[in-house]
């Protein structure tokens, strides 16, 4: 296989991208200086060495533990739980929440074999009983079926803490992933949370 | 190719590319097929919020025969069954069904597993909060039943003697034979021994029209137990049972290990 084909191959596999568009990136570079093609591939080297998942609420960083969760400017009592450090940078992005959060690293799933054991949750505890000072957890899964099991779990779970847990609105999409909701609408579900009870 | 139009229950799905999903799909008229339901993932689809997890309604699938994969036309949702996931216990039975459905139910037309799986969906979210491991049971042994594993409980599995309900000894049942043994068939170990009130309500549980046993915590495991070992004997070879795993061992109660010192996250 030629250099080019490699190339095309591997651009091919992300998402979004298919073989003609790979294709199209592929001849684009090189036609760029050197350098530019350099830069590209020290940025990937780079991304891969450098980031790794912040020790304290599990989302991506360069610095261990995270700018959210050492800017003194945010609020240590309201917690945010999320499925994936994607949905951080997209609440991030909505620039409305001002506390700090918990990656779970994925949620409740039993046909793909995913039990409470394999999330994040008995640091999500800790983080609540340890006197971290959290006065709220804002459950902020996905609202599809298995991120609201994921939803009421924790509620069960956080129960016996005393924290007050609440759901983010469902003015998201049902079965839409935060992942791909636009700022106003993640603004709007943070404000207009609610609190969950047993009778949810 | 032709057009379909079923009732069905979303088993499964997954990204396909980066705007359409594969759903996997229980249907009444075709059995349990695999569609591709193009631009769901993009915004404003005209499939909306229906292809989620365990949703009913009614799929228009343009079929074509000797095809694994086929297209989904649309899918007008009828119940969302959202009630499920307010407890992880229903949910957890509701996933076991449909872990059922998907290893087990055939791709050929078989109305009386989509009717015994969702009726037993419907049960789970109506049951009341004491009776929810008893409406899981029995809606996996009734599931079972119409997928052609129904266990011989009246008699026994080897010489057809017939087995007294009102009897007090224990009855031995035989998970690789598929039923009970009558005492001269069965006279040790290694059958399990179920009491005979244990039999009694596992009668029960295997008759839709006789009233919900009432199961205490310990009992309601035993006939986890006994159902989840059927499964996985009968079953057990078509990949692992994440969903049988998780509802039998009650994962979402039993406390996660306490590690108090924050690991790591990775
Ligand atoms: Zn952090
Ligand atoms: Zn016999």
């Amino acid at each position: 296989m030629s250099a080019i084909d490699d190339l095309v191959t591997e651009l091919a596999q992300l998402p979004g991208i298919g073989r003609k568009t790979a294709q199209r990136l592929t001849f684009y570079l090189l036609k760029q200086p050197a350098e530019t093609a350099g830069r590209l591939a020290e940025a990937i080297r780079q991304v891969r060495e450098r980031v790794t998942s912040c020790s304290a609420c599990g989302t991506l960083t360069d610095v261990d533990p995270c700018a959210i969760c050492t800017d003194p400017r945010r609020d240590a009592a309201l917690l945010c739980v999320v499925e994936e450090a994607s949905d951080v940078a997209a609440i991030e992005r909505a620039g409305r929440f001002r506390g700090r959060y918990h990656v779970l690293g994925g949620r409740l799933s039993p046909l793909e074999g995913v039990g409470p054991e394999a999330l994040h949750v008995d640091h999500l505890l800790a983080r609540v009983a340890n006197g971290d000072g959290v006065r709220e957890v804002i459950i902020a899964t996905n609202p599809s079926m298995e991120g609201e099991v994921t939803a009421t779990y924790l509620q069960q779970t956080l129960k016996p803490t005393g924290v007050r847990v609440t759901r983010i609105a469902r003015g998201l999409p049902v079965g839409g992933d935060l992942e791909y909701a636009d700022g106003v609408t993640i603004a709007q579900a943070l404000l207009a949370r609610r609190d969950m009870s047993e009778a949810d | 190719m032709a057009l379909v139009t079923t009732s069905a229950v979303v088993l499964q799905t997954y990204r396909y590319s980066e705007t359409s999903k594969v759903v996997r799909l229980a249907t009444r008229e075709l059995g349990v097929q695999s569609a591709i339901a193009k631009g769901a993932l993009r915004p404003k689809s005209r499939f909306g919020a229906g292809l989620e997890l365990l949703s009913e309604g009614s799929a228009q699938l343009y079929f074509r025969e000797a095809r694994e994969l086929h297209t989904l036309g649309a899918f007008d949702l009828a119940n969302l069954r959202r009630d499920l996931a307010a407890d992880v216990g229903r949910f957890a039975g509701a996933t076991v069904l449909a872990e059922i459905m998907l290893k087990m139910a055939p791709p050929a037309p078989l109305p009386a597993a989509y009717d015994a799986f969702t009726a037993a969906l419907d049960a789970l979210a109506g049951a009341s909060p004491d009776a929810i491991d008893a409406a899981g049971v029995r809606g996996i042994w009734l599931l079972l039943g119409v997928l052609g594993f129904e266990p011989s409980l009246g008699t026994c599995v080897r010489d057809g003697t017939a087995i007294d309900p009102d009897g007090t000894d224990p009855v031995s049942f035989s998970v690789a034979e598929g039923g009970v043994a009558c005492p001269s068939c069965a006279p040790a170990p290694p059958l399990a021994r179920l009491p005979r009130q244990a039999y009694r309500d596992l009668l029960a549980l295997n008759d839709a029209a006789a009233g919900l046993p009432r199961l205490d915590a310990p009992h309601a495991a035993a006939h986890r137990r006994l159902v989840a070992r059927f499964v996985r004997h009968h079953f057990g070879e078509a990949g692992p049972l994440s969903a049988l795993d998780f509802w039998e061992r009650r994962a979402w109660v039993s406390p996660p290990p306490s590690t108090p010192v924050p690991s790591a996250a990775s």
